[in-house]
């Protein structure tokens, strides 16, 4: 692995390596080299499975992670390409040209978390969130318990405190 | 195209014989798996109605609807899940105190008729209304060993037995302010405790407060209904802790010594700003008769309702049976005078020494007050009914606590014995053994049926208290050098059917004598009405236990009030202190000429 990174970093500006355990790390990439770290890695080291794209959103950075899971079948290890964006346009280079499967992941991302991909198919069509009118439920400052007190139509909660009804029932006088 | 080609839809059709594989769903669901978190469960007997489950449900899927009767430690109400909304992530399992809730591994449910409301649909109450699932013995149940609350207590450091008995040093030594915060987050804020408490404190709310470390609204929500909280904070009977929730499979919250912790760690000079809202005064005397916790009590919330308070008391100090009954090691004097200080000094004018139908009357008061509350407490104690009970080594409990508060020796001589089981006699034996005298408690029953607090009966079995059970005493009589001998038999305990509790009964012949240089009996008290006379006191009748009075303490005539030991059934200073904030609040309302209080505590 190590190997492999130091390779890496010859070529790409990279930070933040992190061997998580002997068949795991993650590196964090330049949003500009991160499509050609990808291609390097899967042409050259034979990472040649694309285990997951995901994202985190680091609100109080005002910046949005995308996490790229690498495997090597070869050596049995995996790789964590990680890059930053800025939270205020969030948009990342689509490598559904590497993986076809990527488009899924992307439009996901793009669904989850408003953030875009131009050029990956489809990646504007609702995955899950069919009508879906709010912002994208996965930001950290989307406040779910408003948006469907907003949306959506309530029972009516039938809810009593039990401490009050306990009082009431043991001293109706009080 | 090859041979394979024209063959394969023959290979097809070879499957046509076989078993399928499909299985058909509404038939024959597929069996969650055994440790499935399916649909919930119930046990409404073990259930206490305490909402913790609605409480921390993220979904607001719980709604706590009436069920079945209130009574003591149980509301009665029973989470109903709603589950268009439940997301099955068994919170709810894992925080229930009595470990009634659990969900079965079903997971289908055809609901008939989709016609319905569909807000009267996938809602039930688990355990009331009938399910097939109802006894499936599958499905989630909180793990051993795995809790989301903290089962156990914060331990409280206490003097050891053998440094106890050398002084009255108080034994509990109160928590510091890491334990206190941690003994708070314990707490669940069921609220099944303040609805329990006599003087309904908001248990909770001080509780968090501890956990928030903010003691001057801790304070504040103590004063709104007790304003002994420093006395309380010590010796309160703590009905409170035997209803916890926590305490049906755990240690109860040690709600007596956090109340202490912030008492104690309030300065005392800073009451008078924490609790400092403007007062307007109405005008109106009111007179109250005796300062234990019930007229102590109600003076306070009188005063703070703009009152003008005068305070009778036949003793030389206030504080009633809490400072000539409790003795020092459970209250020391400085604590309670904390307390009753901050009272006095928002202006009740307090008169000692000053016994109402002797020192004045009770007409008296009648006619230069605008009402009157009266909370003399029980004085007079029981007489053991034998012979021999007049000789002058014989004595009550209350004598001997009272002449130990004044510090007076109550010539004890080096042997004791001590009639009776409850928190007198506990007393009166402790406080012998502080003083250096050897003990023994005789009680007619046996330990277990003892009504003393619990606590008590260990802590004078640590400090060599010698307990002789099923002892009936027989007779006192004069003995050699000045001694006594008490005379017992023992007793057998005779069963009288199920439901009642047996009864000693005198084995034939059976005579025990002990020689001892005093006799104490602490039996019981009962009240005293010698205040009770006079033509202004006509209206006030005399019931079979107590005097004649409603829920708020109003005798016949709506001018006067009683309260306390003499009046409720409790008898212990919180229902007392309750009763004063409560007669406190009936004759403001009668003051301003309506019927009864408008609003609740
Ligand atoms: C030994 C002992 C231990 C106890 N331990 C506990 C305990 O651990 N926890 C607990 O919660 N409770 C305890 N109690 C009970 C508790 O002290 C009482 O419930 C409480 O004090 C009752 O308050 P009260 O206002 O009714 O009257 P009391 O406290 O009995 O006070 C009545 C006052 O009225 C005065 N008085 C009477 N007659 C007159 C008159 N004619 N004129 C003027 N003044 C008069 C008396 O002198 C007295 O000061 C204990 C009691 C005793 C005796
Ligand atoms: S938490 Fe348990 S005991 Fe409390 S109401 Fe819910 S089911 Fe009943
Ligand atoms: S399982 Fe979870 S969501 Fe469902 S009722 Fe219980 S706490 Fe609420």
């Amino acid at each position: 692995m190590k190997t492999i990174y130091e390779d890496l970093n010859k070529r790409f500006t990279m930070s933040g390596y992190k061997q998580q355990r002997d068949d795991l790390a993650f590196v964090t990439v330049d949003k500009d080299q991160l499509v050609n770290a990808i291609t390097y890695l899967k042409d050259y080291h034979k990472f040649t499975h694309l285990a997951f794209v995901t994202a985190v959103d680091w609100l109080e950075e005002n910046e949005f992670q995308i996490t790229y899971l690498l495997h090597n079948y070869e050596l049995k290890v995996d790789l964590g390409l990680k890059v930053r964006l800025d939270r205020d346009n969030p948009t990342m280079d689509t490598i559904h040209h590497l993986w076809k499967q990527a488009r899924v992941y992307q439009r996901e991302l793009h669904e989850m978390f408003g953030i875009d991909f131009p050029g990956s198919p489809g990646v504007n069509d609702p995955m899950i969130l069919e009508s879906w009118e709010g912002p994208p439920p996965m930001r950290r400052d989307f406040d779910t318990k408003k948006y469907s007190e907003e949306t959506y139509d309530h029972r009516e909660r039938q809810h009593i405190e039990p401490e009050d009804h306990l009082r009431k029932q043991l001293y109706p006088e009080d | 195209m090859n041979l394979k080609d024209v063959l394969s839809p023959l290979y097809v059709w070879k499957r046509a014989f076989e078993k399928p594989y499909t299985i058909r769903t509404e038939k024959e669901p597929r069996p969650g798996a055994d440790r499935y978190r399916g649909f919930h469960q119930n046990d409404t007997e073990k259930c206490i109605g305490c909402g913790s489950c609605a409480e921390i449900c993220q979904n607001e899927s719980i709604d706590m609807i009436p069920v079945s009767e209130t009574k003591d430690g149980d509301s009665g109400l029973r989470p109903r899940i709603d589950y268009g909304r439940c997301c099955w992530c068994a919170l709810c399992v894992d925080i229930c105190p009595s470990s009634s809730l659990t969900m079965s591994n079903a997971y289908t449910w055809i609901e008939e008729g989709l016609d319905k409301d569909t807000r009267e649909t996938f809602c039930f109450t688990p355990g009331v209304d009938e399910k097939p699932w109802d006894n499936d013995e599958k499905g989630y149940r909180r793990p051993d060993g795995y809790d989301l609350s903290l089962l156990e207590r914060v331990e409280m450091e206490e003097l050891s037995p053998a440094e106890r008995v050398t002084s009255f040093i108080e034994m509990v030594k109160g928590f510091s302010k890491e334990q206190a915060k941690r003994e708070a987050d314990r707490c669940i804020e069921c609220g099944i405790c303040t609805a329990t408490c006599p003087g309904h404190m908001d248990i909770p709310g001080y509780i968090r407060a501890i956990r928030e470390d903010d003691i001057e609204k801790g304070i504040e929500i103590l004063y709104k209904t007790n304003p002994l909280p420093g006395v309380c904070g010590r010796i309160c009977t703590r009905r409170c802790e035997d209803v916890c929730s926590l305490s049906l499979r755990g240690e109860a919250v040690s709600i007596r010594w956090l109340k202490r912790y912030l008492t104690d760690s309030a300065e005392a000079g800073k009451y008078r700003d924490l609790l400092h809202d403007e007062v307007v005064s109405s005008g109106k005397k009111v007179a109250i008769v005796g300062t234990g916790p019930g007229g102590l009590s109600a003076a306070y919330y009188l005063l703070r309702m703009g009152h003008e308070v005068e305070i009778f008391e036949q003793n030389e100090a206030a504080g009633g049976m809490l400072r000539y009954g409790i003795p020092e090691y459970r209250l020391p004097y400085g604590s309670l005078d904390n307390d009753i200080n901050f009272i006095i000094e928002l202006g009740a004018k307090l008169h000692l020494n000053t016994k109402v139908g002797k020192d004045i009357s009770f007409d008296k008061l009648y006619k230069e007050f605008d009402a009157i509350f009266t909370s003399v407490g029980l004085t007079d104690s029981y007489k053991i009914g034998i012979e021999g009970e007049e000789l002058p080594g014989v004595t009550t409990g209350l004598t001997v606590l009272k002449a130990v508060t004044m510090g007076q020796d109550p010539k004890l001589g080096d042997h004791i014995v001590v009639i009776g089981g409850g928190n007198v006699a506990m007393d009166a034996a402790r406080t012998a053994r502080h003083l250096g005298v050897d003990v023994t408690v005789v009680y007619r029953r046996r330990l277990e049926d003892m009504p003393a607090d619990s606590d008590e009966i260990k802590e004078a079995i640590e400090e060599n208290v010698e307990f002789i059970t099923q002892g009936i005493p027989l007779k006192i009589e004069e003995g050699a050098n000045g001694k006594l001998n008490f005379i017992w038999g023992k007793a057998e305990m005779v069963d009288n059917g199920s439901g009642k509790r047996p009864s000693p009964v005198l084995i034939e012949g059976s005579r025990e004598v002990m020689e001892v240089t005093k006799v104490i009996a602490a039996i019981g008290q009962g009240a005293n009405y010698g205040w009770l006379e006079g033509e202004t006191t006509k209206q006030v009748k005399l019931g079979k236990r107590n005097i004649e009075a409603d829920r708020w303490g109003k005798t016949d005539d709506p001018k006067i009030y009683v309260g306390g030991d003499m009046f409720n059934k409790t008898a212990d200073a919180i229902s007392a202190i309750a009763d004063g904030h409560r007669s406190a609040r009936a004759i403001d309302s009668y003051l301003a000429g309506e019927e009864y209080p408008k609003d609740r505590f």
